[in-house]
């Protein structure tokens, strides 16, 4: 896809190390993102800048991570399918080791006092990075808009009709559908 | 809820939400917390917790969810699950991004996002009717959501800035 740079590839270990390098970044998506194109553009050079940038706005519009999504095609790419499984692994193995070592610790915490102090610290702050996630995703919601009706409907049908998420969300599409025009995203 | 049916339930929650974890809270806990029992609220925020302070995407919590319930492998299946939508790229590079343009669907998921914010809201409510019952609780929480909203501070920063003052106004009451 794109302006591909020619005839330098990547072998199957250094995609895994491209790829646990990006996972190993903080800040979300973005941070991911910047990592691997640090990687792939500048150090590595196996991909021209264009088409490390072509391929992110198609893996916008992959239904899940859009770093997996880029690690699905350079995989794919520089290691037909397997490479596909050796990039995503990468991508995921620092996350999923530190995922579960502190899941693990929570199961042996011991009942009582720190249970209590967990619930007056961290599970709080938890419940504002939830709330922070809604005003991110919903920056362009709060104006008068059609925007503004589908989200208030969704948190009417949730608190008071005790509707069911997936059944919200789906509505939620088709009310898209059939309310907007053109196709312009928002955000 | 065996293995097979969670994994199946992450799947399709990770498709709904579009990819999006905080999407997927009020799903998980629907199902989960609510419906079946399996984890407790206090479980669930827990595993959001984790996934904002770890490397990686924010989806990555449904392997902490895994493991709560099935150990290892239930973390394993969970954590390949959320990235098999990532295959449909490979559809996309082949010159059939002209699906993503069509103005039906992008009218479909912006419905779909801009309900998930309601969703979101509604569900920061009733689990901060159950969870913020203590004074404590509340400042840590406004504590964190300025941090992180207003003065834009990274989540790792924030949690440990906002727990902190919990913890110290816990040991001074």
């Amino acid at each position: 896809m794109g302006q591909e740079t020619p005839v330098r590839t990547l072998s199957r270990r250094q995609l895994f190390l491209t790829f646990l390098k990006a996972g190993l970044a903080f800040g979300g998506g973005l941070g991911i993102l910047a990592a691997l194109e640090e990687e792939l553009v500048h150090k590595q050079q196996v991909v021209s800048r264009e088409d490390f940038l072509a391929n992110y706005a198609l893996g916008r519009m992959v239904p899940s991570g859009t770093m997996t999504a880029m690690a699905v095609a350079y995989g794919y790419r520089f290691g037909g399918l397997p490479g596909t499984v050796v990039a995503i692994t990468g991508l995921v193995l620092p996350a999923l080791v530190l995922t579960v070592l502190l899941t693990a610790a929570y199961a042996f915490l011991p009942n009582g006092p720190w249970l209590v102090v967990l619930s007056m610290t961290i599970l709080p702050a938890a419940l504002a990075f939830i709330v922070k996630a809604a005003l991110k995703l919903g920056r362009d919601v709060f104006r008068p808009s059609f925007d503004l009706v589908i989200a208030a409907a969704a948190f009417a049908a949730v608190l008071l009709c005790n509707a069911h998420p997936s059944l919200v969300l789906l509505a939620g599409g088709l009310a898209g559908l059939l309310a907007f025009r053109g196709g312009a995203e928002h955000s | 809820m065996n293995l097979g049916e969670f994994v199946l339930l992450v799947f399709a929650y990770n498709l709904l939400a579009l990819g999006n974890g905080p999407v997927m809270v009020p799903l998980f806990r629907r199902s989960l917390v609510e419906g079946r029992s399996l984890l407790t609220t206090d479980q669930l925020l827990y595993a959001f917790a984790i996934a904002q302070v770890t490397p990686g995407q924010a989806n990555l919590f449904v392997a902490s969810v895994g493991y709560m319930l099935f150990g290892i492998i239930g973390a394993l299946l969970a954590a390949a699950v959320i990235n098999l939508p990532g295959y449909t790229m490979l559809v996309l590079v082949r010159g059939y991004e002209r699906f993503g343009k069509i103005r039906a669907v992008r009218r479909f998921t912006r419905g779909m996002t801009t309900a998930s914010v309601g969703l979101i809201l509604a569900a920061t409510v009733e689990i901060g009717r159950q969870s913020l019952t203590h004074p404590i609780g509340w400042v840590v929480f406004l504590l964190t959501l300025a941090l992180t909203s207003f003065w834009n501070c990274p989540p790792l920063l924030s949690l440990l800035a906002a727990a902190s003052t919990g913890l110290l106004l816990k040991i001074c009451m």
